[in-house]
């Protein structure tokens, strides 16, 4: 079964949240800072299971050390949110090939 | 002609009372159309009317973003009054590519500003109306029917 951002989110407690209830920008702004590898993508692709919400272009960061990506999470009522989990070195393969920059 | 209205969180009051209001108007313009909410914002809409006098069509918001594509709606009207909006807007309108309406409010000027930046920034051919409005839905509805008449 392929990976799913929303049920790895219920159903792990092995992530972490960088800024929550935030605006898009500001948590655009954190990936950049935080990731020593950004990756942009169109919003509506799907990454992790799930279409990116925001305002292109979207950056996902890549931790290649710890085997981590951080990207942001978008809800009506909350906010964006940056999240940051491990994943396989497939996956974050997967997510450099979307780069679209 | 297939409409798809997307609402963002309730919090905002004038955005039930619009999001029946734009359906009724966009079906007597012959859309077939479909309000997609979060489950909160769904259930304004659906106690709205009880009787089911306006026929409204209301799915999830999360599912439909999961499941949309390019081509399956004519028309996107969008009420953008967060941030997230914005977001949510900017995605819809990437994906479906169509002729696209953002009714963007707040109380206050600045963030209202802000949001119409977020849509002109993503490069968003949206027709972007934006006013200041919280309570009274009169502004926001007058310009709905000044961009809906634009459309006949």
């Amino acid at each position: 079964m392929s990976f799913c951002l929303d049920t790895y989110l219920q159903q792990s407690d092995n992530y972490e949240i960088h800024a929550s209830k935030a605006g898009f920008k500001d948590c655009a702004m954190i990936i950049r800072f935080k990731a020593n590898e950004v990756v942009y993508v169109k919003p509506g692709d799907e990454v992790l299971g799930v279409r990116v919400i925001g305002i292109p272009p979207i950056p996902i960061g890549i931790d290649d050390e710890k085997g981590t990506v951080f990207i942001p999470y978008t809800k009506p009522c909350h906010g964006t949110s940056v999240v940051e989990l491990p994943i396989a070195e497939e996956e974050i393969d997967n997510i450099r090939k979307m780069n679209t920059q | 002609m297939k409409a798809l209205v997307l609402l963002g969180c309730p919090e905002t009051p004038s955005q039930t009372p619009m999001a029946v209001y734009a359906s009724d108007k966009l079906t007597k313009l012959g859309y077939d159309t479909t309000i997609a909410a979060n489950p909160a914002a769904a259930k304004l809409v659906k106690v709205s009317d009880p009787e089911d006098y306006y026929n409204l069509n209301i799915v999830d918001l999360e599912r439909t973003l999961g499941e949309v594509q390019a081509g399956d709606y004519d028309l996107l009207l969008g009420f953008v009054h967060k941030d997230a909006a914005a977001a949510f807007f900017v995605t819809f309108d990437q994906i479906l590519d169509t002729k696209s309406i953002a009714l963007v409010f707040e109380r206050d000027l600045d963030l209202v500003g802000q949001f119409v930046e977020m849509i002109e920034e993503s490069g968003s051919k949206a027709k972007i109306c934006a006013v200041r409005a919280f309570h009274n839905p009169s502004p926001i509805k007058i310009n709905l029917d000044k961009a809906l008449k634009e459309l006949e």
